[in-house]
């Protein structure tokens, strides 16, 4: 986290959460939790500040170094104009502790992604990118950079465990194309990077 | 920032299930988490304790844990069956400040779970991680043995962000600690909870 102030969380109440989804799962199956995650980010999104920026490159500036919305949680690299990489998820430490503490993550976490990745868009490896994109998505809607809104497209996640999930071919040229990258670029993000996206003006 | 996203949540399940069903679904979350920690068993206190040290037990999920030595418990023959243990900080701690600078304020949903549960289970919350906490500590508890007898957790006092206190009188009188000990305790500490042997005849025990 680039700025000071924001401490790092304790990685119990991640843990706890991830429980607390997977009893939810429980009462509510697979496209009630989704619906859940869906929910939860935009509410988390809606209770932050709206921003205003005069240019794309106060914006970029605010990105890169933690004083926007889209940079609260997680540090953004901005590779080119509308490229972003996120060095690293900030749900690895969790994760990581759930492993560690807990075992292995319960299957719903994957079973959430896989149908968020058939009704909404083939972005999510697991439960916490349902979370992640979402908000991205919802906290671009926010921003404003001169007189046009901000809008957002994962291009690709890239999980702690090694596994990527990014759009079919023909979408994911497209995506490249407007985020000035080659598909060789890619392939070397994702080698260091959690998850790489694509900011432009609405 | 999923821990920063579950005020969210937690509003959201007050409306459908009202606060003492956020409380039950909190107590359940306790339960599961502790039953998949498996068990543990230690030759004595020595060990447990030097193991509470090391991080090495199912408590230190929760963050550095101080095993208080200086602070036994004794049965009615004077054998040790128990020690106070504290946590520095509360676990909760960093997601309200991460809640500060992210959104502003901390959703009313906290205080709206901290107060069902203070009202009508064990006063003693200050926030509403307090609720899952409690039940998570009793259960893995269960799990541990120590010396070949399962331990029971007694949460005593906790300190939240404000500086708001709270002190168990009920369970302060069960492991026969001087509550003006417990409450110097919260100087330092913001957790503070007794680990003593099932079924042990505490002395003083009030």
């Amino acid at each position: 986290m680039s700025d000071a102030r924001i401490p790092e969380s304790n990685p119990f109440v991640e843990i706890a959460t991830h429980l607390f989804l997977e009893d939810i799962a429980t009462k509510v199956g697979v496209s009630g939790l989704n619906n859940y995650l869906v929910s939860l980010a935009k509410n988390l999104a809606g209770s932050m500040p709206k921003e205003e920026y005069g240019t794309w490159s106060q914006f970029l500036s605010a990105l890169s170094t933690g004083q926007s919305i889209l940079s609260t949680f997680e540090e953004v690299r901005p590779v080119t104009e509308h490229c972003m990489s996120t060095a690293r998820s900030p749900f690895e430490r969790g994760w990581r502790e759930y492993a560690k503490r807990v075992g292995a993550f319960a299957p719903v976490h994957r079973e959430v992604a896989r149908y968020y990745n058939h009704k909404v868009r083939p972005a999510a490896v697991t439960s916490v990118h349902v979370v992640l994109h979402t908000f991205r998505d919802a906290a671009a809607a926010r921003v404003r950079v001169g007189s046009d809104g901000v809008r957002y497209e994962p291009i690709a996640s890239a999980w702690v465990d090694g596994e990527v999930q990014m759009p079919e071919e023909g979408k994911l040229e497209a995506l490249l194309k407007r985020a000035g990258i080659t598909r060789t670029r890619l392939g070397m993000l994702l080698r260091n990077h959690a998850d790489v996206w694509l900011l432009e003006s609405a | 920032m999923i821990d920063v996203a579950l005020a969210s949540l937690i509003e959201d399940m007050i409306e459908k299930a009202g606060p003492d069903g956020v409380v039950e679904f909190w107590q359940r979350v306790g339960d599961n988490l502790a039953s998949r920690m498996g068990k543990e068993a230690y030759l004595g206190w020595t060990s447990f304790n030097v193991a509470v040290r090391e991080s090495r037990t199912a408590f230190s999920i929760e963050g550095e844990v101080t095993p208080l030595t200086d602070m036994a418990i004794t049965d009615v023959d004077g054998d040790v069956v128990g020690y106070l243990y504290a946590m520095r900080q509360c676990c909760y701690n960093p997601t309200i400040f991460r809640t500060r600078f992210a959104v502003g304020r901390m959703s009313a949903a906290d205080r709206t779970v901290t107060d069902e549960y203070n009202e009508n289970i064990h006063n003693i919350a200050v926030c509403n991680f307090c609720v899952f906490h409690e039940r998570f500590r009793e259960e893995i508890a269960k799990n541990i043995a120590v010396s070949g007898n399962a331990l029971a957790c007694f949460l005593l006092a906790t300190r939240g962000w404000s500086g708001e206190t709270k002190i168990s009188s009920k369970n302060v009188a069960q492991v026969n600690i001087n509550e003006e000990h417990v409450r110097a305790l919260l100087r330092n500490y913001e957790c503070v909870y007794a680990l003593v042997m099932r079924g042990a005849r505490i002395k003083g025990e009030r």
